[in-house]
């Protein structure tokens, strides 16, 4: 019973962080977001995280990455959500995911080693906004037509994946309408995608479990991501809490304060665990990975949103102004927790996992569980 | 990250689950046996029923086996919850004196206190009932009243106090009382091991929501309790009392996790179920988003759990996390039992609706508002996670 991270996920942790507070700060955080108008992808950033492997890590060894698993990813996702790191990782992340899952052997052959060497940006259309189903283009004799709607880093995009009615697509955006817009969480960059014929390659081996799958492997990574923004937030928020004085006192010595930061904490704190175990769920292909991903999403997502909230809170004034760090938080979050299904969507979910089975959805009521158990008999 | 038990631990699964199976009847199983017998019967058969238990040797699983305990490891320890809240085994009947005292008389008792004390206890030849909270000092335990004053070889006691868990089935009290004038509040406190049955000590039973009575109130009249029989050393309460609360830091809530799933489980059933709006409560919007919201909980109860039994595992005291521990299954019960409440509605108040029986499930959703008052209110514990984890100034 080992539930923690072994010895080269620790390692890996400790090398992101140590890159992320010697060379990407929220100095560098605030260039991206006092410069609207650049492409978001600081280029010393992007070029380190290709070097390091952090985006080779789920690409198979066969196809020059390192071939671990999500749960390593997830280390990753959560230390760039704590520093709210800019650029295109996840949505490059999850153009590998989908053609190691939905390609055919040729399509992986050719298009995943440049994934893993940091040559390639993706970009991902794999659901309405705001929808946790649906395809967002429809495909006709492998032509592409639709409003993607909103996509993030499509502009900066050499490939992107696209959910058309039939499976999964790659697009060259240079055949897509791209038009930029501006984003709240400025760690972002979004555009609006519209596709009018234009020519995609089929990942053949695309069915809708697959791309479940991918769904859900995203909605992970994004929750650990989230987890790494509530915990930074509520970390911020206690160091200042400390100092910070008002009537003789630290203001985090009244109860009022104190008390809430306490569920916050005990609320995180689920949630790691939460997105921790999901990412190994997906791992091992537990019985209850789909179940696990959602769990974490509805966590992280509403910890991240109370931890982000309570920030700017128990800042004060100073929590309100741009020049003050709260808001990177408060926005990445709020863009994270409505991707890959909110909250709610999650629940609904998780619902219908549990009570909507076949037979019988739940499992059996009290008497019944413990005389099946003890009799061996049904 | 690898979330067996290994081999050994599996097999001492499987050899409890057997005990189980022979010595644990279907019908034990079910609140309906339990339901038309007395408090007292009640009591009586999990006593006995424990002791049979303790003679199997499935007691004290993580106690050295020198004191009668298993000597196994913290991942036996929680197999056995998990395997006892299953199989809807019967409640301990000595929960305080298995949590804190015996802990707590093994790490500071005199060798004829672990000798007298401990293996009665395992066997519930002696019940032990906890006497620390008093009208006065609930919260604030040091503000207790309770008076001890030497005579002869005994100390003559007077006082009262009340929440008693078990008051009336106890053999025996640990308790806190003042033996000395001290300069502070936390001085001249001791903690006595004193005999229930004299005449000098009186428990009465109170009444709680649930309409048991499990607790109740100890008044002491001119008690005697013998000089040698305080744990700790006499004008060391304070001490000996925090000492033997932070005994409870090890338990990985496995146990608690199981128990609210499968009312979880059978909550969900009956949403299922009941009709509301036309439709099952189980096809309601709102009431699905609940359901799933406390399922959430419960399910990150349970990663918590692995997390503390990995901690403890590797040998690591978990210190004032341990509230966060308390906190999270509490507090998640109640959310467990508030769904109940919003799945049920109007039909909550009534003990068979529809063909449910409810009565089981509407009990446990009353005894959740308990657990977040005793063993260290939730608001108590919010100040030390805030204070003793985050570090936030007192
Ligand atoms: C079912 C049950 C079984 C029990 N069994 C035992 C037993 O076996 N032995 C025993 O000794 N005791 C027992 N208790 C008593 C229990 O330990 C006390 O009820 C508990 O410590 C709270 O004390 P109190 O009831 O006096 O409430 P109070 O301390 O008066 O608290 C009232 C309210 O004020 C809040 N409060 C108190 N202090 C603070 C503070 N500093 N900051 C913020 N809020 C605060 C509390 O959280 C609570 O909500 C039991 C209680 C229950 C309900």
């Amino acid at each position: 019973m080992r539930f923690q991270l072994n010895d080269e996920q620790r390692a890996l942790q400790d090398a992101v962080r140590s890159y992320l507070r010697d060379r990407f700060g929220p100095a560098q955080v605030r260039e991206v977001y006092d410069n609207p108008d650049t492409d978001g992808v600081p280029a010393a950033l992007w070029k380190a995280i290709g070097e390091q492997g952090w985006l080779a890590v789920l690409v198979p060894e066969e196809h020059d990455g390192i071939g671990l698993g999500l749960l390593d990813a997830a280390v990753l996702a959560r230390a760039f959500g704590a520093a709210t790191v800019p650029g295109p990782w996840l949505s490059t992340i999850l153009l590998g995911e989908a053609i190691r899952l939905a390609g055919s052997d040729e399509q992986k052959a050719k298009l995943l080693p440049g994934i893993a060497a940091g040559e390639v940006k993706g970009a991902v259309a794999l659901l309405p906004n705001g929808s946790a189903r649906g395809a967002v283009a429809t495909a006709t004799d492998g032509k592409l037509s639709g409003n993607l709607g909103l996509v993030e880093y499509a502009a900066v995009a050499d490939t992107l994946v696209v959910a058309a009615q039939d499976g999964l697509y790659l697009v060259d955006p240079t055949h897509a309408t791209i038009t930029s817009s501006p984003a709240l969480d400025r760690t972002v960059r979004l555009s609006t995608v519209v596709l009018d014929g234009a020519p995609g390659e089929k990942l053949t081996n695309s069915s809708d479990a697959v791309l479940a799958e991918i769904l859900d492997r995203a909605a992970v990574l994004v929750a650990n991501d989230l987890v790494g923004i509530a915990r930074k937030a509520l970390t911020d928020t206690v160091e200042y809490d400390k100092t910070r004085v008002q009537f003789g006192k630290p203001v985090g010595s009244f109860q009022a304060i104190k008390h809430d930061l306490a569920d916050i904490h005990l609320g995180i704190t689920m949630a790691e665990h939460a997105a921790l175990y999901a990412a190994h769920a997906q791992d091992i292909d537990a019985p209850d990975k789909e179940l696990a991903a959602s769990i974490a999403k509805v966590k992280a997502g509403d910890m991240a949103n109370e931890s982000t909230s309570a920030m700017i809170q128990y800042h004060g004034g100073i929590g309100y102004t741009w020049e003050h760090d709260s808001h990177f938080y408060l926005k990445r979050a709020k863009r994270l927790e409505y991707a890959f299904g909110d909250a709610s969507q999650h629940r609904e979910r998780i619902a219908s996992l549990l009570l909507d089975g076949e037979v019988d959805g739940t499992r059996a009521p009290v008497s019944a569980e413990s005389s099946g158990m003890a009799s061996g008999v049904a | 990250m690898d979330l067996q038990f290994s081999k050994e631990d599996e097999e001492f699964r499987s050899e409890f689950r057997a005990w189980l199976d022979t010595n644990l009847p279907q019908d034990m199983r079910t609140e309906d046996w339990w339901r038309p017998k007395s408090d007292d019967e009640q009591f009586q058969i999990r006593r006995d029923w424990e002791k049979k238990k303790a003679e199997a040797g499935y007691c004290g699983i993580q106690w050295p086996t020198e004191f009668g305990g298993r000597g196994g490891s913290p991942t036996m320890k929680a197999i056995y919850d998990e395997e006892m809240a299953k199989a809807n085994a019967p409640r301990t009947v000595n929960p305080l004196g298995l949590a804190f005292l015996g802990p707590t008389v093994m790490a500071i008792g005199t060798d004829e206190q672990k000798a007298a004390i401990i293996k009665p206890l395992l066997h519930t030849d002696v019940i032990w009932c906890q006497g620390f909270s008093e009208p006065g000092a609930g919260s604030d335990l040091a503000a207790l009243q309770m008076k001890a004053v030497p005579q002869g070889t005994d100390y003559l006691i007077n006082g009262q106090k009340i929440w008693t868990t078990n008051a009336m089935h106890g053999d025996k009290i640990f308790t806190l009382a003042r033996t000395s004038e001290g300069a502070k509040r936390h001085d001249g406190i001791s903690m006595l091991l004193i005999d229930m049955h004299q005449p000098g000590v009186e428990a009465r039973p109170l009444k709680q929501i649930t309409g048991e009575s499990e607790f109740g109130e100890v008044f002491f009249t001119d008690a005697l309790c013998p000089q040698d029989e305080v744990l700790g050393g006499e004008g060391n309460g304070w001490m000996t009392a925090m000492l033997l609360l932070s005994f409870e830091r090890g338990s990985s809530a496995i146990g608690q996790y199981t128990e609210f799933r499968r009312q979880w489980d059978a909550v969900a059933q009956i949403a299922k179920q009941v009709e509301r709006d036309g439709k099952k409560a189980s096809q309601d919007p709102v009431l699905r988003q609940q359901l799933a919201n406390s399922l959430v909980d419960l399910e990150c109860l349970k990663y918590h759990s692995w997390h503390v039994l990995t901690a403890t595992s590797q040998g690591k005291d978990l210190g004032y996390e341990a509230s966060m521990t308390k906190m999270m299954w509490s507090e998640t019960f109640r959310k467990v039992s508030d769904t109940y409440e919003a799945i049920l509605g109007s039909a909550f108040q009534v003990p068979e609706y529809q063909g449910l029986t409810l009565e089981e499930l509407t009990t446990m959703a009353l005894w959740s508002r308990s657990c977040t008052i005793w063993g260290g209110s939730a608001q108590v514990q919010r100040s030390i996670v805030a204070e003793r984890v985050l570090g936030l100034p007192r």
